[in-house]
């Protein structure tokens, strides 16, 4: 014990040489007073001692005397103490207290320190002068090292030093401090944050007491006696390391807090936590909810907000969403999904009334082979009728030049597609709408390409009428390819008139608009058109370019090459005007819905599933019901649309978009039959068909076209032949040869929606060998 | 196939045959071979349910080899599974004789035939063909066009559909990219979807048709991803890669795509490609309206009864689903005209119902000939009578493939 003090006091010397004279003194041995004291107040104490019954050999009666500085009365109530149960101790202690200040105690536990730190892995600075009076020491860490106390958890005791009872107290508190923040409306939310930032050292205020008088327990005492271990007051062990951390951080600034949603702090106060996330925007965020009136201004607004939206039915999810978090607090539930709200409409007569007010509307197909500058035509027509801009066609045409396809730049209009405009050939239908002062028309431009006549057929299918674009100068590949399998097919799909542009006519040879050559291209188109079942005034030709635009909308001037055209025909536009046929008939409105899905797309994000195609019967207006075959799905109508403006209702006849809600887009594919649910188009997988055969035809695989339905399929009989009347001439025949009329069984591969009286097209290694109507569906 | 042991009398036709199956398309030839009323003997396991003496029961899976009388054919084209159901017909501790029991045949392990009516030609052709080790043709397809693709695996013997992929692309419009997107898309499906089925540590040929430039894009989706993929296997694909023109995306288009002189030039020698070509030249004749060719089931009788389907250039095709219908008398029947066409010379062609050749063939009733020399008016006396096609395949069991023009479950009507 002595060798022990001695170490300590000679490290000490350092600090505390002038200060602690007498314990200088006393170092080496006791001086002469000491001793005198030792021999008088020894005798004292052994008798106080024997009084209570305690055994206590001199030298231990000599060095409590020595460390109470001669106090009788402590030195004997400590020796009593340390031979008698511990509580007593904690009052000895106690007293010590006051003491503990003074320099002397504060280079005793320095020493101890130093000692204990001698056999330590080094440490940081930091680390050293953690737990050192002076410094701020985290109250966790402090409370953990009182081994005392009990384990089991005392939520209500204030700043109890377990763990789990001081992490009970602190929620306990902040729940109390939110409570308090939250609940007076006038807190205005720079002190609300204050409150926040200050709450975390209420909490400490509350434990402090205990743990700070620890270090200070015992002072100088700790070489001296045997019962305390010496590493006490030194670093803290692992667990209050750990908890640590979070006091150290958690102070600076509600910012960081929000921003480290993982420490560990934030998650033993969950209460705070949410309160941080949910209701700040509400009460607490300074910015948000200055005051009370502001708070209900905005809860008002939204509400309002809420309310308006309801009845509007073209309201989008995310909207929605964002609405329904805004109103987590003020609107009790989520508002219910739109209902599309039918406003009912008489559309028969609603559109029988408003024929007359009207201007006509017509779709027409253009029609030719591959290459004989249809979509060019069309682009000229739409850029010179204005419903493309010129800004539009010259940025075409920089973006075709730098492709090297600069003569492509107007059919760019219609060629919109990555792989149209790479490759320079349509392969999809394009769909444009442009109005004349009479005619709001609707361009359905088709591939010229063999391998896209399936498209064509579709596109066909939607059409009034068509318009045959033929290159006066290639008019006999045309005739062998798709100029005749299109007029085939346009007559297959039921048009009736045909309007001819002889395209390319400033590039005819041996000069241009050479009259001559449109004359005898003319003749040719005129003649087959007439083989092939169109009447003679039911047919318009004209001449026109494309590419340069002579007599496409203008009539060409007088001092131009094709200033004849000027005298003798009428331009593109004109024609088209006049071969618009006279409105559909009432009859088809009032019939049940049926329109045929030519594109399933993406409306937009407030309408994520539209269909569009040609309506052939009926009507429909947002609100109705409507069932989708072959799924047999059933969807809402949710908005109509017409040459791309919204409206309140489609007839038969239109060409429109119907943006549909209430049905997955899985259930719809292109080629499927919208329709009325209570009369719906029966789904069969075969039918009898009267065609015409362009092909001999065998029981064979064939593809199936109706209107833009494609399926596999086979012809699985051959019924009859029959002659234009209808008179069977042979049953069960070997097989129909080209050019005759056959009733025949169409097996299809999936079931397909089909109705008698639609017009199928059979086609076969890519080659159309049939059309006919369908006669019988099933059986 | 091989052939483990043989004892058929030449003269009866009796005996039976043991075979061992090694691959897959193995069980498409046991499915031709193997004939309701035929024995089987294979391997099976079967759950025998013992009772004690006491009343209690247990269950144990036993092994055993069992010998049934077929009765039903299974043939999963898919799978390639064949599963055959039957009557045990030699008893054992375990089974009894005349309880039910299905065999599935199971590759790497015999199975022993013994035909109930002997072996006749077909079946000893079918056979032989079975056994042929001859290196084999196996070729993938993918028929596309946009949306649609029809991943196929075709073999000498069958053309099986493995993957078929539908997709809703939204047409192009102004403005939008959501056509080139899901286009990519669909590619990318594709791909994955092939990828599936390949080996590509042996990669096949594989060919990629479309009409337009479906194929051709995809071609180059193909290229990109390989070049972008640390798969180096992938690489090794790229030239096995034969693009061709089809006219549209469905199967049936395949016929025209292997009749093509891109694909001919590289697949002549195999079967389908023969098979494919002889059709066309069938299917020409019919266009020039030429009265050489016939077909239908009573057409073809009545010319090879006059002697037309002989030497010098007479053809018989025949669909080897009229050799598998359930009723002996019409398999008899077709046997019999075989061997008619073959004692005149004739060639006679058996096509898989499972190709595309074959299947067309089975639109024209399943059986075609190409004369020697042109019979006018061969079905006029057959007018007004109950149409040829549908009695042909009431009674042909077709495991399931969905015959096209397959006439429902008429009772069997006697021919002639």
């Amino acid at each position: 014990m002595q060798r022990v003090k001695n170490v300590g006091y000679d490290e000490d010397e350092l600090y505390d040489e002038e200060d602690d004279v007498y314990e200088e003194d006393g170092d080496p041995g006791y001086t002469a007073e000491d001793r005198a004291n030792f021999s008088a107040l020894t005798p004292v104490v052994r008798a106080e001692l024997e009084e209570a019954g305690v055994q206590a050999s001199d030298q231990d009666i000599g060095a409590a005397l020595w460390h109470y500085f001669w106090d009788v009365g402590k030195s004997v109530s400590y020796l009593k103490n340390s031979r008698t149960p511990r509580p007593q101790q904690q009052g000895v202690k106690k007293e010590d207290k006051p003491k503990a200040k003074s320099k002397f105690d504060e280079a005793a536990q320095k020493s101890a320190e130093t000692a204990a730190h001698a056999d330590m892995p080094p440490m940081s600075a930091a680390d050293w002068f953690r737990d050192v009076p002076w410094t701020q020491i985290p109250p966790e860490m402090e409370g953990s090292i009182v081994p005392a106390t009990p384990v089991i958890p005392r939520p209500k005791l204030l700043g109890g030093s377990s763990k789990l009872a001081r992490l009970a107290e602190e929620r306990r508190k902040k729940a109390v401090a939110a409570a308090n923040v939250a609940s007076p409306p006038v807190t205005n939310g720079a002190s609300s944050s204050l409150d926040r930032l200050s709450r975390p050292k209420d909490t400490k205020e509350n434990e402090a007491p205990v743990p700070k008088v620890e270090p200070k327990r015992y002072p100088i005492r700790k070489k001296r006696e045997p019962t305390p271990p010496p590493k006490e007051p030194t670093p803290p062990p692992p667990e209050p390391e750990e908890e640590e951390k979070p006091d150290l951080r958690a102070s600076p600034t509600s910012f960081g807090r929000t921003l480290a949603a993982s420490l560990p702090h934030s998650r033993y106060t969950p209460s705070m936590t949410l309160k941080d996330m949910l209701g700040s925007g509400v009460t607490e965020d300074p910015f948000k909810g200055p005051s009370p009136d502001d708070t209900k201004l905005t809860n008002g607004c939204s509400i309002t907000g809420n309310t308006g939206k309801t009845k509007q039915p073209a309201a989008n999810g995310l909207a929605k969403k964002t609405e329904a978090l805004k109103l987590g607090d003020s609107a009790p539930s989520a508002p219910s999904p739109p209902k599309v709200r039918s406003k009912g409409l008489d559309v028969p007569n609603l559109w029988a009334g408003g024929k007359s007010k009207r201007k006509a509307s017509a779709a027409f197909v253009v029609i030719g082979h591959v290459d004989h500058g249809k979509s060019t035509l069309m682009g000229r027509l739409l850029l010179d009728t204005g419903a493309v801009s010129q800004r539009d066609v010259d940025r075409y045409q920089k973006q075709a030049t730098e492709l090297g396809k600069s003569s492509f730049a107007l059919a760019w209009v219609m060629d919109t597609g990555t792989e149209e405009r790479e490759r320079g050939v349509t392969v999809d239908i394009a769909q444009h709408h442009f109005s004349t002062d009479s005619v709001n028309f609707t361009i359905l431009d088709a591939p010229g390409h063999r391998d896209f006549v399936p498209n064509m057929i579709g596109g066909a299918s939607m059409a009034d009428l068509a318009v045959l674009v033929v290159d006066a100068n290639q008019l006999e590949s045309g005739m062998k390819g798709q100029t005749r399998e299109h007029v085939l097919l346009a007559k297959a799909v039921g048009l009736k008139r045909v309007l001819v542009a002889v395209n390319k006519l400033d590039a005819t040879a041996p000069y241009s608009w050479s009259q001559d050559v449109f004359q005898k291209v003319k003749n040719d188109v005129l003649k087959f058109l007439g083989e092939a079942g169109f009447a003679a005034n039911d047919i318009t030709v004209v001449p026109c370019s494309g590419l340069s635009g002579e007599n496409v909308a203008k009539a060409p001037k007088p001092n131009e090459p094709a200033a004849w055209v000027a005298r003798t025909d009428l331009t593109l536009l004109k024609a088209l005007e006049q071969a618009v046929p006279s409105g559909g008939n009432g009859d088809a409105v009032k019939r049940p819905l049926r329109m045929q899905v030519a594109d399933v797309f993406r409306g937009g994000i407030t309408n994520p599933l539209s269909v569009s195609g040609r309506m052939t019967a009926g009507n429909a207006q947002p609100g109705d019901p409507v069932l989708v075959q072959p799924s047999g799905e059933t969807a809402t109508v949710r908005g109509v649309e017409v040459s791309g403006e919204p409206r309140d209702y489609a007839v038969a006849g239109d060409i429109c978009t119907l943006h549909l809600t209430d049905i997955d887009p899985i259930h719809i594919c292109t080629g499927d039959v919208v329709c009325d649910p209570s009369q719906k188009v029966p789904v069969v997988e075969s039918f009898t068909a009267e065609i015409e055969a362009l092909d001999s035809l065998l029981p064979q695989s064939v593809d199936v076209h109706l209107g833009r339905l494609h399926t596999a399929g086979s012809i699985t009989r051959l019924v009859a032949t029959v002659d234009d009347k209808g008179v069977t001439l042979k049953k069960k025949p070997r097989m129909v040869k080209a050019g005759q009329r056959a009733i025949v069984k169409v097996a299809v591969e999936d079931g397909v929606p089909v109705e008698g009286g639609e017009m199928v097209v059979l086609r076969a290694q890519g080659e159309t060998v049939g059309f006919g109507i369908v006669e019988r569906t099933g059986g | 196939m091989r052939l483990i042991k043989q004892s058929i009398e030449r003269k009866t036709g009796t005996g039976s045959a043991t075979l061992l199956p090694e691959e897959p398309e193995d069980m498409w030839h046991a499915y031709n071979l193997i004939r309701p009323t035929d024995l089987l003997r294979a391997s099976a396991i079967r759950k025998v349910i013992s009772e004690s003496g006491s009343g209690s029961r247990s269950n144990e899976r036993v092994h055993m080899t069992l010998t049934i009388r077929v009765t039903k054919l299974d043939f999963d084209p898919q799978a390639a599974q064949l599963h055959v159901s039957g009557r045990v017909a030699e008893e054992n501790k375990y089974v009894k004789l005349g309880s039910f029991h299905t065999l599935d045949l199971e590759l790497q392990r015999n199975f022993t035939l013994e035909k109930a009516e002997g072996w006749d030609s077909v079946a000893l052709d079918t056979l032989r063909e079975s056994i042929n080790q001859d290196a084999k043709a196996q070729l993938w397809a993918v028929i596309m066009q946009e949306g649609l693709a029809n991943i196929c695996l075709i073999t000498d013997h069958q053309t099986i559909l493995r993957q078929r992929i539908e997709v809703s692309l939204p047409k192009k419009r102004a403005g939008s990219s959501d056509h080139d997107k899901s286009l990519a898309r669909f590619f990318q499906t594709t791909l994955d979807s092939l990828l599936r089925q390949l080996d590509l540590a042996n990669p096949k040929p594989l060919l990629l048709a479309s009409p337009g430039f479906t194929a051709s894009s995809f071609h180059h989706f193909l290229k990109t991803h390989v070049a972008s993929t640390p798969n180096k296997q992938l690489a090794q694909l790229l030239p096995k890669i034969t693009l061709a023109h089809a006219a549209s995306g469905h199967l049936h288009s395949l016929a025209q795509v292997l009749a093509s002189p891109a694909v001919t030039s590289k697949l002549s020698a195999t079967k389908f490609a023969r098979e494919t070509l002889l059709m066309d030249t069938f299917f020409t004749l019919m266009r020039k309206d030429d009265a050489r060719a016939w077909y239908g089931p009573r057409e073809v009788e009545l010319a090879s009864a006059r002697g037309a389907v002989g030497k010098g250039g007479g053809v018989l095709l025949i669909s080897n689903a009229l050799f598998r219908s359930q009723n002996i008398a019409t398999r008899k029947r077709w046997v019999g005209l075989v061997d008619e066409v073959k004692g005149q010379g004739g060639e006679v062609r058996v096509f898989s119902s499972l190709h595309e050749s074959g299947r067309r063939l089975e639109g024209l009733g399943g059986v075609a000939a190409i004369l020697t020399f042109a019979i006018e008016g061969l079905d006029e006396g057959l007018e007004g009578e109950e149409d040829g096609l549908e009695e042909v395949w009431d009674d042909v069991d077709d495991g399931g493939l969905g015959v096209e023009g397959k006439g429902g479950v008429e009772e069997d009507i006697d021919f002639l």
